[in-house]
């Protein structure tokens, strides 16, 4: 059973992800250009003619083909350039690198707040299936599932800072130049993000448990005469840990999709915030430097994920 | 602490005798106050900050805080009056003389003289990257006629040009700054001569201006800087107001009026503009293709209706494209189509659809727009014509009925206001304007009166081609206009001499904020 050095492990997967980017970026491009209305007619101005159009169209390149366009794009990234957006000119690169921050504030506390309230959940509701705790348990967790974030988003603003004016309502500021002021903004939209996490994580914690807490290993530990905080911390929680990650590593994937939605409701200028309107405005170097970001996220995470699920588990094959 | 003291006695006092009849009201005299930032909500991120190369007309709300421009206009009535140009004159129908203001600087220090206007001048009228060469093509030649003078000669008599010249096409930029720009363009570095000078902006997110301590305009401007946040959101940025984490959001649709009218930190302003909701009709393909069916889906609308219904009543019904305020506007052509739903399906029977008739419109997705499909499908559905809408994202449905492929009959949008009403009509109904989704022909009458409507810098002239111009579009029914919508602007009560003007893009000349 020789195991394969984690260096190479990363190595492997990063090579395997090349194509997981080219494909997904690809994808998003063609969809861009199969919608009809591009950039042009926003570049043109209010007042253009079809020929002042064309001309637009001529200057920026967007009437060369499909694939010839999408080239041209790929060919920079891979010089490290992400480009420009067509309509206001800024890099793209700095446009992400000015969001991404304000995004990935929002899903760390979405996510530290998801598992300081979702694991207690999971486990004492596991302790005492269909008891009264479990049941309550349950509903909260159904609750948390069936709330729609931007809803919750707008009753936390409405309440929390409108009327008794604790938290901002709006904007984001910089982690850098004031983290208190940072965590103080990303804190509402965090907790709409969470609600769905803290379910999540509740329901699927206390389902593996339950498997682990029947099974005949921990019955001969009672047997053996074992209290149940140890069972539950040594050996119980240890042998869902690998599910826990699996959790989390999903839950960080559906956060960032969320924050779509919960940047609008808060007037954060993130990731989100910058999809939607390079999206809107046809502007594709930005959708595209966007998802290419969001791709690198999700295959970084689910890397680390298998990382730490194959060192707590060692049958776990890379 | 006295200045605080002090209006406070005002205000005490203008409580106290509440209901006497006094000079003027009581917070007109406190005097305005230099200082402070005034925090905007801004729903939209700005195309570009050069004013030649931009395209959106949400752009204007920045650009008019960094840019003057040669001629301005009147608030009330959009009137030209004097601006970085002190005067101007028709030499003779084909010359236009503009004399500009002395002492004049960029941010950068370069003065703005003749040559610096012929410099922009020239760079709008044929730049490559230039959105507004159509507005200056009239314009042949640009002479620097004296060291403040330009003479512009015409290739046709063009009396639109002085409203032309208050917008994109005459905002001046600092020739040195775009001689030394990369691309020629001051998209992202703006240097202009306005009241502010540009210091940041970071896309989608926040653009920083501060005062301009050499501004020509005696004590202007009053605060120190204007920190603009863009929100798209507006629901979102009004509540940034209500919060006070902004003093002041512009462009708010009519029905946040109710709300914040309940809030008792702010306060709302409304005033009409040249916005106009209406639907554009293709006149190229049927059933707008009949001139009865136009008229019969305008008798069929119930503009009154509408506005109370789709826009909370902060609206003007609309009969043409100019609004009663507007000096052009003529009274006669309004009653052309007072809400008859028999008489439109009179025109319908005799256009051959006796038993009513199936109309695909195009429209955009949001709240707003759907609530007023719906009350507009009602009101037509009345009168025989079972309206269905197809809905796509602005971008995709514009593009969709204007451009190539000509979806749908007509589209529900909306025509924001030009500075001079020519351009409204020569960009709407002349044969190969864009906004003509069919390029169909217009009657010849009609191409003559545009013409006419800038042949004369005579005002009562003017007013005459344009009743002309008004009267042809409607009588022929090529678009349906519905309702001029207010200018809704929402404001903490700090904020003070906000004046909502007739073009509906904002202006902040006189703004000051109570400390």
């Amino acid at each position: 059973m020789a195991r394969r050095s984690p260096v190479r492990v990363v190595g492997s997967r990063l090579l395997q992800a090349l194509p997981v980017i080219v494909l997904a970026t690809f994808m998003v491009f063609a969809l861009l250009k199969l919608v009809p209305g591009d950039v042009a007619v926003t570049l043109a101005g209010d007042n253009a003619s079809d020929a002042r159009i064309a001309e637009i169209r001529h200057i920026y390149g967007l009437d060369r083909p499909f694939l010839v366009q999408y080239g041209v794009w790929l060919g920079k990234v891979v010089q490290g350039d992400l480009s420009q957006s067509l309509l206001t000119g800024e890099q793209v690169a700095t446009s992400i690198g000015r969001a991404f921050p304000n995004t990935l504030l929002i899903v760390v506390i979405a996510l530290i707040l998801a598992l300081l309230a979702g694991i207690p959940m999971g486990v004492i509701a596991a302790i005492k299936p269909n008891g009264w705790v479990d049941k309550a348990v349950s509903m909260i967790a159904s609750l948390g599932v069936a709330i729609p974030g931007f809803w919750l988003a707008m009753i936390l603003v409405a309440e929390i800072s409108l009327r008794l004016n604790w938290l901002p309502a709006t904007g984001a500021k910089s982690f850098t130049v004031s983290p208190i002021e940072a965590i103080r903004h990303a804190m509402l939209p965090g907790i709409a993000i969470a609600a769905y996490g803290m379910a999540e994580v509740a329901r699927q914690l206390r389902g593996s448990l339950l498997e682990v807490l029947s099974s005949q290993y921990v019955r001969t530990l009672h047997a053996k005469g074992l209290s149940m905080s140890r069972i539950l911390w040594q050996h119980g929680l240890k042998n869902v840990s690998v599910n826990l990650f699996t959790i989390v590593s999903l839950l960080v994937n559906r956060m960032l999709a969320a924050t779509v939605v919960v940047e609008a409701v808060f007037a954060i200028p993130g990731l989100g915030s910058l999809i939607v309107r390079g999206a809107i405005q046809r502007d594709f170097p930005i959708v595209q430097g966007v998802v290419f970001t969001m791709v690198i996220v999700v295959i970084l995470v689910n890397l680390i994920t298998d990382l730490l699920c194959a060192a707590v588990d060692p049958r776990i094959e890379q | 602490m006295t200045e605080m003291t002090r209006r406070e006695a005002i205000a005490l006092t203008s409580a106290a005798i509440a209901g006497v009849t006094i000079g003027g009201p009581a917070w007109a005299e406190a005097a305005p106050k230099r200082g402070g930032t005034l925090r905007i909500s801004a729903p939209a991120n700005p195309s570009s900050l050069d004013p030649a190369t931009g395209g959106a007309g949400s752009d204007h709300a920045f650009l008019f805080t960094m840019y003057d421009t040669l001629i301005e206009w009147d608030f009330e009535t959009l009137a030209p009056k004097p601006g970085l140009a002190e005067s101007w004159k028709f030499t003779d129908p084909n010359t236009l003389v503009l004399d500009i203001r002395t002492g004049v600087t960029f941010h950068d220090g370069t003065p703005l003289d003749a040559e610096a206007v012929k410099f922009n001048l020239e760079r709008n009228k044929t730049d490559q990257k230039s959105n507004i060469k159509a507005d200056l093509v009239s314009v042949a030649s640009v002479e620097v006629s004296g060291p403040m003078q330009v003479t512009l000669k015409l290739s046709a008599p063009d009396t639109a040009l002085p409203l032309i010249l208050s917008d994109r096409a005459g905002m001046m930029v600092s020739p040195a700054a775009l001689k030394a720009a990369e691309g020629g363009t001051v998209a992202r570095k703006p240097v202009g001569a306005g009241a502010y000078t540009f210091i940041s902006w970071a896309d989608g997110e926040r653009i920083v201006v501060k005062r301009n301590e050499k501004y020509w305009k005696p004590n202007r401007p009053y605060p120190d800087g204007i920190e603009f946040a863009i929100i798209p959101e507006l629901t979102t940025g009004a509540r940034s107001v209500t919060a006070g984490q902004n003093d002041l959001i512009y462009q708010l649709p009519p029905r946040q009026k109710a709300i914040l009218d309940r809030v008792s930190s702010v306060k709302v302003v409304h005033g009409p503009t040249l916005y106009v909701i209406q639907i554009f009709l293709n006149w190229a393909k049927p059933p707008f293709d009949n001139p009865k069916v136009r008229q019969a889906f305008n008798f069929a609308i119930d503009r009154e209706a509408f506005v109370k219904a789709a826009l909370a009543g902060l609206a003007e019904p609309a009969y043409m494209n100019l609004p009663k305020a507007h000096w052009a506007y003529d009274k006669s052509v309004a009653g052309l189509y007072p809400y008859d739903p028999d008489k439109a399906r009179k025109l319908l029977a005799e256009a051959g659809f006796k038993d009513g008739l199936a109309i695909d419109l195009v429209g955009y997705p949001d709240q707003d727009s759907v609530q007023r499909q719906e009350i507009l499908i009602e009101q037509l559905r009345k009168a025989g014509m079972n309206v269905r809408f197809a809905n796509a994202p602005i971008a995709e449905a514009s593009a969709a009925f204007f451009a190539s492929e000509k979806r749908g009959s007509g589209l529900l949008a909306a025509w924001t206001g030009r500075p001079d009403p020519s351009l409204t009509y020569s960009l709407m109904f002349t044969k190969d304007a864009y906004f003509n989704a069919g390029r169909a022909p217009v009657p010849p009458e009609l191409e003559a009166a545009i013409k006419e409507s800038r042949a004369s810098e005579d005002i009562e002239l003017r007013r005459k081609a344009f009743a002309t111009v008004q009267r042809l579009v409607m009588e022929n029914a090529f678009v349906a206009p519905l309702a001029f919508q207010y200018e809704l602007v929402a404001m903490n009560k700090k904020v003070q001499g906000y004046r909502p003007n007739l073009l509906g893009k904002p202006k902040y000349d006189d703004v000051w904020l109570e400390s």
